[in-house]
Formats: structure tokens, C-alpha cells, sequence
């Protein structure tokens, strides 16, 4: 019998069966793999709100109490008063506004004229730019004072206006937006947790302008506060 | 000759291979180098052999380049004609032909499909058995290496198909495929040279002898592909996808057409300056998905300009190009197709001048004059972000939900059309409009 149908037999099974057995290999490999495999997609972070790095646990629960108190955690009014700010922070004025010392990169001051409520041009730039930067924040803080000049009850309901024109001023220039309800409004007059002059070198409505202790008081300062709170 | 299929056909005598020496009349010419071809002939031949030896290592890396992929993870891609050359993990051309829906057939009927390359094995194996034969065969005629030609020319022809459409369709050179081109060339340039060199036949039939070596042909790919079918490996996750939209509403007007008229809704999560977003986004249009579900989009921009998620910027300048689109959504489309084009050189742009980013998508898109970097439009690029918190989607993009059921992230490049293709077949939707069809 001839050699040559034996070779070519040999030829063709070799032929064929040499890159069958790469290709079942291969699949038999990528099996093993694919069973011991878990779900990729819980490795990869989920997305979520901020929490930045000085959210303490202290001071989310000066923040929560603020919050809950000023009515931003559940359903009922918006605002609180300056005794309420008071209590529920349980600290002195300035270790309050010390709470808001890391946010001085985030944080905006719109300024107001003496006994003046009305934001002007600079002031609604300043309300609307502040408001784009919201990030993943979960809450905006609109914490509004007077100067000391008048009296006490003059000047909380002073502040409490201010307080309202820059939440009045986000309701018509974002009238569709959600976010409007993780707005707290606090108007603390000017009996408690004034601003220092050191304020004057954050980010205002009237920088360039000159500015004193009364000037930084008769404002909003408003600010994202990004703690998952 | 002789064949597996039928052994004794090349004995003297044979009715398909009556040879001259089976008669016992002389060989019309000799050329030396047994009873067969002169020594032009065996040297062709050689290269055929060679050649389809290159073709297959080429064929076979792209094969098991391919298979790895099975597994649902993400793997390196060889992308190198030297030997031994490391795969890549990058983005590439092969990347990019391996994952578009020209690299696989029968792609909706199994995960994946069967690759191209796995059909190219088959017959570049074949041309290894054959070429090989004839080279050892004393009694190599004109009717065997005009078979072996048309042979040979089977994957060169398929090479200006495939080449074409490489070069036309997707833009991108896959240099594992070129090796394949080249390789079929040379074999179909060297068995020309065999058969031109070949000693003529004695005219009888050759139909009988060519339907077997053909039959042979079909044995290699098809037992290929069946025993690549019954070893894929499969996941039921395919089918059942990977979590489901808690908040599919939009009432901040974040979504943005891409495709209408489908019964099925399906929501894309894209970020315009992402690479596999841009691969992805063709795949459901070349793969026809998008006529199949009415699809929007919403935008997850990994740019820390506006998303805290993310730390460093992994798509520079997409938050910009992400605005744009959501400042006129009527022409977000072109947006997004200028922006995949333009993808390396605008991310390179923004890592350092962000403006200029910004600046060029007004020169090119007057119409988001205006509108652009003002606070209403960073506020719904926002909107879109905090989407993506509310229903706790990955870190990722893209990302795919037919109906409020979301393809896994393992099924979006090789799986995508059997994935979408099982889920429209479970959603109410598809099953009605199946019926009225």
C-alpha cells in the first residue's frame, strides 16, 4: 500500500486538529474565567453626593441639627430664626462661623447696601454664579446678617429679607429647578455669629470695594455644603 | 493524489487522475523534482505553504485575541506584526475592529458571534494541508494548482472586502488583519507562480476530484465553528441585565434624543469625549440597535470641572462639550459626532486651556453662543450628573438601559447585539410590535 494516502490523512487531521484544540483551549480557559468572574460592575465606585474631606462627623451634626431644625430634612417651612440657630448649633458665634471656614472656596458673600434688601446686578450675578457651582452638594446654605447699627428686631427682619431676596431671585431665575428644596435660609441679624473683617477677603459681590466690619455684615453669605448629611 | 475522503484517487489508473506515468507514456515535460512539477513549481508552492503558515498565525492570534474576550472582561489585543510583540491594552485599530460588528457574524443568534478570523483559521489551515500535500505529491499536476489558485484567491478576495470596509466604514487599520491581507496575497501572487509552472494535465475531468478537496475545505471551517459553538462559554446575566433605573423621569429636560419611532425605550449614558463611547456609539449604529429602541441619552461627563466624582479629570474638556450638546439639543447629534472626531485632540486641548476648548465649540457651533458656561446650562449638566447619583449608576460610561433594565457593562462591546437583542424579546413592547409584524 502506498505511503501517500496515509500522509495525506495524517496531513489533513493535523492540519485541522492543531487549531481546533488552540481554539477549545482558549474557550475552555475564557469559561473558568468568566464563572470565577464576579459582578465587574461592583468594583467600579457608584455615583454619589460630595463628602468632602472636612465633613467631620462633629461637624455633620451641628449641620444636621441646622439643617433639621431650618426645615431642610423634612417637609415642613423653610427658615429659622436666630434664638433656633442658636440653640441647635449650641456654640458660640464664633466657633459658628468657624463651621464655615473650609468652605471658603466654595462659599460666596453678595453684599447690600445699609438698610437696603433689593440684590443688585452684581449681587444676582454673584446669587446665580454660586448656584451653577452646586456640584455634588446636598445642601445650600443661604445664612443672611445686618450690621449692627438699628435694633435688634429691626435688624433680623432685615436680615431675613436679604434672606429671601436671594432665595426670591433663585425661584425666578430657576423656577423648574428641584434642588430649590435643599435651600436653608438662617437670618441671624446682627446679635449672633457676626462676620470678622477677615471675611472681606472671600469671594463677594463688591470685591475691589472697600470693606469693613459693618460692610461684610449687611449680607447673604450662601455656600454648597457638600456633606452627605 | 490522495485525500482523506477518498484514499485510493491517486492511484495509477484513477478515473479523476489518470496520470500520464499510470499509462506508462512519458511525462509531456519534466523539470526535474519527481514525477510531478519542475523545481519553480515546488519553490511556489513553498511560499504558498509559508505564506498560509504567516496567515494563520495571524488569523490565530486575531482568533484567541477574540475568544479571550468571552470571558466578559476587558484583555489586551495583540496589534503587532512582530513575533512575540506584547498585546496592547490602549485603545487601537485592532481594538476597534475587534469590537465592531464586522469582526463576527451571527451576532445576535450567540454572544459575541463567530469571528471572522476563526472562518480565516479554517482556511488558512486548509491552504497548510493542501499546499503541503501538493509540495510532497510526485505527481503534481495543472488541475491541482489551479485549485490550489482559486483557493488562495478565496481569502484575498475576502481581504479587499474586509480591507474596504476597515478602510471606509470604521476608519481604523487593525494590523493583525493587514498580516492576514498580506499573507493571502502572497499566497494567491505564489500559487499563480505554481500553476503557471505546474505540467499541464491530460484533460480529464477535474469536478469530481475539485468537489472533494472543496468538501474538505468546508470540513475545516465547519468543524471549526461547531466546536467553537459548543465551547462558548455563556452567562445568563446577558439576558437578565445588571440593575434597573430608579428614577427614569425627566423633569429637568437632561435627555437627549438619539434615535425615535421604536416601541422600546432605551437610555444611553454617554460621556462625549470618553473613547469607548465613541466605539460604542458606533456599534449601535452600525449594528442597526438604535432602529430598534427609541434611545436617548443622558450625559455623565468624567471631567472634574463639573463632576466631584471624579478627582482628576478623565476625559478632560467633556463638561464643555456636554454643555454644548444640552444648549441645543435639536443639534446635539453633530455635536457629539464633531466630538468623537475630535476626541484626542480636545481632550489634549482642555487638560490645559479648557477655554480654548470652549472657545472652538462656538466658533463651530455658533448657535450655543450665549448659552454656553452660563449658569442655567452648568446647571443641568448638573441635572444629568446627579441622574446618574440618584440611580447609584457606576463610575462608568457608557452605560445602556433597555426598557429601566441595564445591560451589564461586560455586554456592551462584543455581546451588545445578542444582549439587546434577549432584552427587547422580555420587554412587553417588543413582544406587541412582534406581533403586529
Amino acid at each position: 500500500m502506498s505511503s501517500e494516502p496515509i500522509r495525506n490523512l495524517v496531513l489533513f487531521v493535523a492540519c485541522l486538529v492543531v487549531p481546533m484544540g488552540m481554539v477549545v483551549s482558549s474557550e475552555r480557559a475564557a469559561a473558568a474565567r468568566l464563572s470565577e468572574a464576579g459582578d465587574a460592575a461592583s468594583e467600579v465606585p457608584i455615583a454619589s453626593a460630595a463628602e468632602e474631606g472636612y465633613c467631620s462627623v462633629q461637624l455633620k451634626q451641628i449641620l444636621r441639627r441646622v439643617a433639621g431644625a431650618c426645615g431642610l430634612l423634612g417637609e415642613g417651612g423653610r427658615g429659622c430664626k436666630p434664638a433656633d440657630a442658636k440653640n441647635v448649633a449650641s456654640m458660640s458665634g464664633e466657633d459658628f462661623n468657624a463651621l464655615f471656614s473650609p468652605l471658603a472656596s466654595r462659599a460666596h458673600i453678595v453684599q447690600f447696601d445699609a438698610e437696603q434688601t433689593a440684590l443688585d446686578p452684581k449681587a444676582s450675578a454673584e446669587v446665580e454664579q454660586v448656584w451653577a457651582e452646586k456640584g455634588g452638594a446636598s445642601f445650600f446654605f443661604v445664612v443672611s446678617r445686618a450690621s449692627k447699627d438699628g435694633g435688634a428686631d429691626y435688624n433680623t427682619e432685615l436680615s431675613q429679607q436679604r434672606a429671601q431676596a436671594v432665595m426670591g431671585h433663585l425661584q425666578t431665575k430657576f423656577p423648574e429647578d428641584d434642588d430649590l428644596k435643599r435651600v436653608g435660609l438662617l437670618w441671624l441679624g446682627a446679635d449672633y455669629a457676626q462676620l470678622g473683617e477677615n471675611f472681606c477677603e472671600w469671594k463677594r459681590s463688591r470685591t475691589g470695594e472697600p470693606c469693613t466690619a459693618k460692610d461684610i455684615n449687611r449680607s447673604s453669605f450662601m455656600a454648597w455644603i457638600d456633606c452627605a448629611i | 493524489m490522495s485525500t482523506p475522503l477518498s484514499f485510493n484517487d491517486e492511484r495509477p489508473g484513477t478515473r479523476e487522475e489518470p496520470y500520464a506515468y499510470a499509462h506508462n507514456a512519458p511525462p509531456r515535460r519534466s523539470n526535474g523534482g519527481g514525477g510531478g512539477g519542475g523545481g519553480g513549481m515546488k519553490v511556489a508552492l513553498l511560499v504558498v505553504l509559508l505564506a498560509s503558515l504567516a496567515g494563520l498565525v495571524f488569523s490565530m492570534t486575531s482568533t484567541s485575541d477574540f475568544i479571550e474576550h468571552l470571558d466578559r472582561q476587558v484583555h489586551s489585543i495583540h496589534c503587532s506584526l512582530l513575533p512575540g510583540a506584547r498585546a496592547e491594552v490602549g485603545e487601537s485599530g485592532c481594538r476597534t475592529v475587534m469590537m465592531s460588528p464586522y469582526s463576527s457574524v451571527l451576532r445576535t443568534t450567540m454572544w459575541g458571534g463567530i469571528p471572522i478570523a476563526l472562518l480565516s483559521v479554517g482556511v488558512f489551515a486548509y491552504l497548510i494541508m493542501r499546499s503541503l500535500s501538493l509540495l510532497l505529491s510526485k505527481s503534481t499536476t495543472r488541475k491541482q494548482t489551479l485549485f490550489l489558485l482559486v483557493a488562495t484567491a478565496l481569502p484575498s478576495a475576502m481581504s479587499i472586502i474586509f480591507g474596504s470596509i476597515a478602510m471606509n466604514k470604521l476608519g481604523a487599520a487593525c494590523t493583525m488583519c493587514i498580516g492576514i491581507y498580506v499573507s493571502s496575497a502572497i499566497a494567491t501572487v505564489a500559487a499563480i507562480v505554481a500553476h503557471a509552472s505546474a505540467p499541464p494535465s491530460d484533460g480529464h475531468s477535474t469536478l469530481g476530484l475539485w468537489a472533494r478537496w472543496f468538501g474538505e475545505g468546508c470540513v475545516y471551517v465547519f468543524t471549526l465553528v461547531f466546536f467553537y459553538v459548543i465551547f462558548a462559554p455563556s452567562s445568563p446575566k446577558s439576558a437578565e441585565g445588571c440593575g434597573t433605573l430608579v428614577q427614569k423621569d425627566d423633569p429637568a429636560g437632561i435627555f437627549i434624543t438619539m434615535s425615535k419611532g421604536a416601541d422600546v425605550a432605551g437610555l444611553a449614558v454617554l460621556d462625549p469625549l470618553c473613547p469607548a463611547c465613541k466605539g460604542f456609539d458606533e456599534r449601535i449604529r452600525t449594528s442597526g440597535i438604535d432602529q430598534k429602541v427609541a434611545l436617548q441619552t443622558v450625559l455623565f461627563p468624567l471631567d472634574s470641572t463639573c463632576n466631584w466624582m471624579v478627582k482628576e479629570s478623565l476625559h478632560p474638556g467633556a463638561c464643555a462639550v456636554s454643555e454644548a450638546m444640552l444648549c441645543d439639543k435639536d443639534g446635539a447629534l453633530d455635536v457629539l459626532d464633531w466630538a468623537f472626531a475630535n476626541q484626542e485632540r480636545l481632550r489634549t486641548t482642555a487638560k490645559t486651556d479648557e477655554a480654548a476648548v470652549r472657545a472652538e465649540i462656538e466658533k463651530t457651533f455658533p448657535k450655543v453662543k450665549g448659552c454656553l458656561g452660563t449658569a442655567g446650562i452648568k446647571n443641568k449638566v448638573n441635572k444629568s450628573l446627579r441622574f446618574a447619583v440618584a440611580n447609584a449608576l457606576p463610575l462608568l460610561t457608557p452605560q445602556l438601559f433597555i426598557g429601566d433594565r441595564r445591560v451589564c457593562d461586560e455586554d456592551t462591546d462584543l455581546g451588545l447585539e445578542f444582549t439587546v437583542d434577549k432584552m427587547l424579546a422580555a420587554q412587553p413592547g417588543a413582544a406587541s410590535a412582534g406581533r403586529h409584524r
